[in-house]
């Protein structure tokens, strides 16, 4: 029997988080808003209307070409893509073809162990073909016997993106959209959210016996919008595919479309019946010069990548690459991770760990922003100190957390405030424990008689009587002496 | 002489010195129309009547209700000594093909019939800034597509108002009529291939094609995006100078209007054109045909045409200029065939937003699917002319023609840009401030004599058309009449953004034969009252 290995690409529609439409003034995001209530005559196509570039969507797709390692061309084109549908009001769509404004790239994705057949996880590098700069058409619904139309998306702007044929498995394909969502919300250009339609894929499928180097006919998979869906159409269409061949049919070219309720894949049309778009020079707008200046001015604010940035954390800061990659997860707290450790200058790792134990887990219940957040990452840092210098134990370090984020003030602030400092005078911990074990006979015998296990019991009803502000280390030396 | 035949320039001076008021100026416009115009067109017009024949029909819609109000505003500003705008007062009309807000923009179609645009055009909006008044939108070919005047939905298409059996040219044929009749001093029309320039040749006007971004598209409803030109059509050079400044300019809304600097164009006028190198050319003295075959068949231009141009080179010399002979413009006779593909291409995706879906015509008869709708709906809301395009357009940037037609003609009109870059080279063998030719190969032909023979009719635009590839500006201005009693209009072309130097050559011309005999004759509708 034959194995094959799967061939994918993958072409995906980036929505650019611009203020404003591509070629209007209207609002670019219409999330939630009424339909038709973003328009004006240009982005619905009346007569005599013309576009005029707004320079931001330039400026995004810029930054993603730059995120991808593609070239941006100096010189590129919009062309118009002629066909009729009712949400397309011009009849075409200004797009860009055979002179895009970047080519190639690529994205290096690392694979974890859990995507990986042999359990190792690895790296792939998957390639990009071009990336072009386009407008979104509106949206269609039927309902019943009418058509309805919403012209809000018209003229939104879009990146798409093409890879190369490199991805070799529904996993792969999934995490390079895991990625991408990644890489385009750390450089700022898309909100990159699949089910609002930030961020839309189609996959092209072939199957090839292991070892060829050709391609075969590949089907294109549509309407897909969340990444497990993607996965999960890529595997069924594999399988069909698969079948196919083993009994003898070959593959033919057609779009699929993926219903998601049913989870099954739609043939929509065959190859041969696709429509001739007509491509050619857009005359209403200027060819688009992005000269050396331009884009230099644009790309100076340029991020580390966050697959470079997790590299550079495990190496400078010691991190076990599980720390490195939750913590470059999004660019703000990486940012805040690092202003923590050099605020700090201790072990890098107690920070991380304070993170995603802790701050983390009050970002995600409050949904903060850690670039904005009250606990900044001075205050942590100071926290931090206060808890290494014996100043507060570490519950009351943890507890703080929260109470500095509620209130603002310093961390010290609120130890002074609130008489939290911790207890290390030898004379007031011994005094309190004496007095605990002559009120517990029974549990100083038990002790006595071989339970070490209540010597816990012991600390926690010193801390309990010093309202947590003893030095529970101190303590326990004091009882391990007086019950001896 | 009546108050509606002046020239815009001393209409001004009349309402600055306040001789005159604006509504009176209106009045006097209005009257004319009404005494000449006859019924505006109409897509029922039923038969045609004897008085029909008489009558020029320049206007599709009248505004006088606007007009009226404008001409109230602009009297109180003037008697209150403030500042009206350097066109205050002054009647215009529109080619139907610019959209202004809340009045019909039609594009003499049936297919726009019924849509009110809600919003002006760059060029309208400033001429009404610049204070002049607008008296409604005037006739042309539909979708500007023709050199006639004839295919326009809305019949009676326009007259000459020299020979009411003649056509007034086109497409900008309302517009050369309006103001050649007396209805309007001034009119905004459109040149894609000649249509301001050919029309004002016929009707015996000045027409002004701008440098290609010189005056904002914003608003015009587009035939060949990248050949569109609104320009002024006038009486007069100085009044064309007035409506260009008025106009000219940078426009945020339009990408490809030029951010160049406007000139001063009326200080340009009454400088002496001593020096001034003006070219003959004797591919400007024949006209090229391509046979089914392949080959070419030449054709001079008649002999009147030949002299009108040789008499102009003879004025110019007498007033100092350079008359540079056997300027080689050889890519011209390609001017048709490549403009019959990009104009096509280009028209057909323009016209794909007219489906019946937004606004605009929409079928009455009973639909199944989509694309019933889009079929019944452009099947009857378009005429001859745009159906001819969109085939024509579809046909030649189809995947597998597109190598061997469109892209083919975008090369061949690099060339015949290169023939004007040679001509106008300042460092070049001819080192020409403007190129003379005569605008038309004909004068104004009967009307039903060519329509309907798209490919002869295009023939009409040989001359004007090598411009648009270009995009050079060009002028056509009058100079006399031929044996048929009709207007010759000549034609100047020059370089990029040189529409002050194009202004200042006619200017002059119009000086020098301002004693001439033929300047005395009355175009015939005026006559016959
Ligand atoms: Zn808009």
């Amino acid at each position: 029997m034959t194995a094959y290995e799967t061939v994918i690409g993958l072409e995906t529609h980036i929505q650019l988080n611009t203020l404003t439409k591509i070629f209007c003034a209207c609002k670019a995001d219409s999330w939630e808003d009424a339909p038709n209530s973003n328009i004006c005559p240009v982005c619905t196509g009346l007569p005599g209307v013309l576009p005029v570039l707004n320079e931001r969507v330039v400026e995004k797709a810029v930054l993603l070409a730059e995120a991808m390692h593609a070239e941006v061309q100096p010189i590129s084109y919009f062309d118009r893509k002629n066909y009729f549908y009712p949400d397309l009001p011009k009849g075409f769509q200004i797009s860009q073809f055979d002179v895009p404004v970047a080519l190639g790239g690529y994205l290096e994705l690392p694979i974890p162990a859990a995507a990986d057949p042999e359990g190792k996880g690895y790296v792939t590098r998957v390639r990009i073909h071009k990336l072009h700069i386009e407008e979104d058409a509106g949206k269609t619904k039927n309902d019943g016997n009418e058509r309805q139309v919403d012209f809000n998306r018209c003229g939104v702007p879009l990146v798409e993106m093409v890879t190369e044929p490199d991805l070799r498995t529904a996993d792969e394909a999934a995490q390079y959209l895991i990625r991408l969502r990644q890489l385009l919300r750390w450089i700022g250009i898309s909100e990159a959210d699949m089910e609002k339609g930030n961020l839309r894929c189609d996959a092209n499928v072939s199957i090839r016996p292991v070892g060829a180097t050709h391609l075969n006919e590949k089907t294109e998979i549509k309407n897909v919008n969340s990444i497990d869906s993607v996965r999960e159409a890529i595997r069924k269409e594999v399988e069909r595919q698969t079948r196919e061949v083993e009994e003898g049919n070959s593959i033919k070219a057609w779009t699929l479309e993926w219903d998601q309720d049913a989870g099954v894949l739609r043939k929509m049309r065959s190859k041969e019946t696709e429509a001739d778009y007509r491509y050619f020079r857009e005359p209403d707008l200027l060819p688009l010069h992005i000269s050396e200046e331009w884009k230099t001015a644009i790309l100076a604010d340029f991020p580390e990548r966050p697959l470079e940035r997790k590299a550079r954390f495990m190496q400078d800061y010691n991190l076990p690459e599980y720390d490195a990659d939750i913590l470059t997860l999004e660019r703000a707290l990486s940012d805040y991770f690092e202003a923590t450790v050099k605020t700090y200058g201790g072990d890098s790792k107690k920070v991380s760990n304070w993170l995603m134990n802790d701050v983390l887990r009050m970002i995600n219940e409050d949904h903060l922003d850690p670039a904005a957040m009250r606990l900044t990452p001075q205050y942590l840092a100071e926290l931090l100190k206060l808890v290494d210098a014996g100043t507060i134990n570490i519950t009351t370090g943890k507890a703080l957390l929260q109470q500095v984020q509620e209130s603002g003030k310093a961390p010290m602030q609120l130890v002074e405030e609130q008489g939290l400092a911790q207890v290390s005078d030898d004379a007031a911990i011994r005094a309190v424990c004496e007095q605990i074990i002559a009120a517990s006979p029974d549990e100083v015998a038990a002790y006595r008689g071989g339970k070490d296990s209540l010597m816990g019991w012991f600390v926690g009803q010193v801390m309990r009587e010093m309202r947590g502000k003893a030095d529970a280390k101190l303590a326990k030396e004091v009882l391990v002496e007086l019950l001896k | 002489m009546e108050l509606c035949d002046l020239s815009a320039v001393e209409v001004r001076d009349l309402l600055l010195e306040k001789k005159v008021s604006a509504v009176e100026v209106l009045d006097a416009c209005q009257a004319r129309i009404d005494a000449v115009d006859g019924r505006p067109g109409t897509l029922e017009p039923g038969g045609e009547t004897k008085e029909d024949a008489q009558r020029v029909h320049a206007f599709i819609t009248r505004t006088p209700e606007l007009a009226r109000a404008q001409a109230e505003a602009v009297d109180k500003q003037i008697a209150a000594g403030e500042d009206s705008g350097p066109l205050a007062g002054i009647p215009f009309t529109v080619k139907d093909i610019f959209c202004v807000k809340d009045t019909p923009s039609t594009a003499a179609s049936r297919i726009l019939a019924n849509f009110n645009a809600p919003y002006t055009a760059t060029a309208v909006e400033r001429l009404q800034a610049a204070g002049a008044l607008m008296l409604g939108k005037v006739n042309l070919d539909e979708f500007t597509y023709g050199s006639s005047s004839e295919s326009s939905a809305f019949q009676p298409s326009p007259r000459n108002p020299w020979d009411t059996t003649r056509v007034p040219g086109g497409s900008s044929g309302g517009s050369a009529a309006s103001v050649a009749a007396g209805e309007a001093f001034l009119s905004l029309g459109t040149d894609t291939a000649g249509s301001i320039r050919q029309p004002a040749a016929f009707c015996g006007v000045v027409g002004l094609k701008p440098t290609y971004g010189r005056v904002s598209r914003y608003g015009l409803i587009a035939f060949g995006s990248s050949l569109d030109c609104p320009g002024p059509l006038a009486r007069n050079a100085k009044d064309a100078a007035l409506m260009l400044q008025a106009m000219a300019g940078p426009d945020p809304r339009d990408a490809t209007a030029a951010t160049l600097d406007v000139p001063d164009y009326l200080a340009a006028l009454e400088k002496d054109i001593k020096g001034k190198r003006i070219g003959l050319s004797p591919d400007y003295f024949q006209i090229t045909f391509p046979q089914a075959d392949g080959a070419y068949s030449q054709q001079p231009v008649p002999e009147e045409m030949r002299a009108a141009v040789l008499h102009a080179a003879d004025i110019y010399r007498a007033l100092g200029a350079e008359i540079v002979e056997d300027v080689p413009m050889p890519n011209t006779r390609y001017g048709i065939p490549v403009y019959f593909v990009i104009s096509r291409v280009e028209a057909a995706s323009n016209l794909h937003r007219y489906d019946g879906v937004k606004y605009g015509y929409r079928t009455q008869q009973a639909v199944g699917e989509l694309k019933d709708l889009y079929r019944k709906s452009r099947g009857e809301g378009f005429g001859l002319q745009p159906k001819l395009r969109i085939l024509m357009g579809m046909y030649v940037s189809a995947a597998q023609y597109s190598e061997q037609y469109y892209r083919r003609a975008l090369r061949v009109r690099t060339l015949i840009r290169r023939d004007f870059e040679e001509a106008f080279d300042p460092q070049g063998k001819y080192r020409l401030d403007a190129l003379l030719t005569s605008t038309t190969p004909t004068s104004a032909f009967p009307i039903q004599d060519v329509y309907g023979d798209s490919v002869l009719m295009q023939y009409a635009d040989q001359l004007t058309v090598p411009a648009n590839h270009a995009g050079v500006p060009g002028i056509s201005f009058p100079a006399g009449f031929g044996a048929d009693g009709l207007p010759i209009g000549l034609q100047l072309l020059g370089p990029d953004y040189s529409e002050a130097t194009l202004l200042q050559l006619t200017h002059a011309y119009e000086q020098a034969s301002a004693g001439a005999e033929w300047r005395k004759k009355r175009p015939a509708v005026l006559e016959v009252r």
